[in-house]
């Protein structure tokens, strides 16, 4: 993703004597950028997935002691984050079914023009997805994780990555085509 | 399903969920984070030693974009020495015994100068089994950090006049992290005009830890005569600044000009001994807001953060447009009452310049007690 998550790569392996502090920090610089935008691609609310992130921090911070390494810490906020993401958008679903509302992130009008096209029906074909096969497409095209690394973020088995993953590219590929 | 790498529909998916995730950039969260972080629990003690041994362990060069500073004057033998490793490193510009001092024949340990001495690295090599009891050691310099930095300013509705709190910004520096702080505060213009510091025309030196205590030493300290109170307050604005810049609340602060102690800081405040800390019930202000800060652009949904003593734990604020004069009231609880802890609220605001205010009632009159506002523009 972004290069200063390259640099970081390199360097943390020698990082467990960090205080939680630089940890914070380090971390920080490295993936809140690209986590915000991970929670944001879940929710479709920009606002509320830098609220998530900012928690997941704040979490990260409180039990660095027991986390001592960096790889783990990351492993930690995504896991925090999509499964928040996650009980937020259940919560949405449950909402919505009583007050008929329009999505949190309804596109405003400059934002729609800034988007391709092509992004656009992906994106409007997403949110077709059930929530758990939207989250393992996010976590694979997005965050490029493995399907292990998916299984483990989600707390979910790899069948089921694999299954969730085969559903959601089925029912993508017939939309985008039907809309060619 | 088709697991061919260069699939179209692969190529189409990762290229769209990018395009859609670069559109968001986030605003800097980090004060934010580290401000929550901290009011949760006790900032976690930083052990210097760690840190310097961890610069010694010849890791800062792989640290990238937190890479400590500079091997000129990085500290790393001394945290060394003192945490018993064998390790040898090559950087390193820290004298391993007391600069003599041209100023001063006393033994004060603070005279690391401000230049980056020319001890040559073999002398300090061997100098790692010397006593570090009687040595000043810096901090270790990082690229960037965020530390706090104390103000003054008035408390609404004192019986006194002249009664002043301290209240609490932050800053991100880039060096050693309590110097970044000190200089700051001792040459910088607030951002909030509600505060404002005494400490300005003094001129510091370093700032050195040793035998549990660390030692600020100011080639000038300043000149003004304050009453007894506010002489008070102004120094623990010190003692909490560097203090929370090192993440340690216990350590005493020793304040010396070129070296020497004991002059009456304000005229006023003895400082031939160390200064502890004092309670935060008598000196910091009882409400501040910790985010958003003075001036920041914020998105109409804004946290307001920050951290209180309140009656029966009750924070009110109040938002104003300053442009429409929109105004809306409330009030909301902070997490513990009549003890420092975190509230926080969220606000939808249309664009534009608001003020954020918060306030505490006296539980007798029912009149304004201690307040805290921030000027913010809407987007």
């Amino acid at each position: 993703m972004a290069q200063p998550a390259v640099v970081y790569e390199e360097c943390v392996t020698h990082e467990s004597s960090w205080d939680a502090d630089e940890a914070l920090t380090a971390v920080y610089t490295a993936h809140y950028t690209s986590l915000v935008r991970l929670g944001a691609l879940l929710l479709r609310d920009t606002g509320t997935a830098e609220e998530i992130v900012q928690d997941a921090f704040v979490a990260m911070h409180g039990r660095w002691n027991r986390l001592r390494d960096p790889h783990k810490a990351l492993a930690y906020l995504r896991t925090a984050v999509v499964n928040r993401c996650r009980s937020r958008q259940r919560h949405l679903v449950v909402v919505d079914k009583h007050t008929p509302r329009t999505l949190p992130d309804e596109p405003s009008a400059e934002q729609a023009v800034l988007r391709t096209a092509e992004t656009d029906r992906v994106i409007e074909a997403m949110r077709t997805l059930p929530e758990k096969q939207r989250t393992v497409m996010v976590l694979r095209y997005y965050g490029d994780l493995s399907e292990a690394e998916i299984a483990d973020t989600m707390g979910i088995s790899r069948g089921s990555v694999k299954s969730h993953a085969a559903r959601a590219s089925k029912s993508l590929r017939q939309l985008l085509e039907q809309n060619v | 399903m088709n697991e061919n790498p260069n699939d179209p529909f692969d190529e189409l998916m990762r290229r769209s969920l990018h395009e859609e995730a670069d559109r968001i950039e986030p605003s800097d969260a980090l004060p934010e984070i580290r401000a929550r972080a901290h009011a949760q629990r006790p900032a976690a003690r930083r052990p210097w030693l760690l840190t310097a041994g961890l610069a010694a362990a010849g890791t800062a060069a792989a640290i990238g974009a937190f890479t400590m500073l500079n091997g000129a004057d990085n500290t790393a033998d001394d945290g060394d020495a003192v945490a018993g490793s064998g390790t040898t490193t090559t950087a390193t510009g820290l004298p391993a015994s007391p600069t003599p001092s041209e100023l001063t024949a006393s033994p004060e340990p603070s005279q690391a100068p401000t230049e980056p001495p020319t001890t040559s690295p073999s002398a300090s090599a061997s100098a790692k089994t010397a006593e570090p009891t009687d040595r000043g050691v810096p901090e270790t310099a990082v690229k960037s950090t965020v530390v706090p930095v104390y103000w003054l300013g008035q408390q609404v509705g004192a019986p006194k006049k002249s009664t002043v709190r301290l209240y609490r910004t932050w800053a991100k520096v880039s060096g050693r992290p309590a110097e970044q702080a000190v200089r700051i505060m001792t040459t910088k213009q607030p951002s909030d005009p509600d505060y404002y510091s005494v400490w300005r025309g003094a001129a510091l030196n370093t700032v050195t830890r040793s035998n549990g205590i660390v030692t600020v030493d100011f080639k000038q300290l300043p000149n003004t005569t304050l009453d007894p109170d506010l002489a008070k307050v102004a120094a623990q604005q010190l003692v909490y600044t560097v203090q929370g810049a090192l993440g340690d609340n216990r350590t005493p602060i020793q304040v010396t000009e070129a070296g020497r102690s004991g002059k009456q800081l304000f005229g006023q405040v003895n400082t031939n001994e160390p200064l502890s800390r004092a309670q935060a019930a008598d000196v910091q202000a009882l409400v501040w807001i910790d985010s958003p800060a003075e001036n920041q652009v914020v998105k109409s949904k804004v946290t307001v953060q920050g951290v209180a003593s309140a009656f029966e734990a009750t924070v009110n604020y109040q938002a104003t447009n300053l442009k429409t004069r929109e105004t809306m009231k409330s009030f909301t609880t902070a997490q513990e009452g009549q003890k420092f802890s975190p509230y926080s609220f969220q606000l939808t605001l249309t664009p534009g310049p608001w003020q954020i205010s918060v306030y505490l009632l006296s539980a007798e009159d029912g009149s304004i007690t201690n307040t805290d506002s921030k000027s913010i523009v809407v987007k």
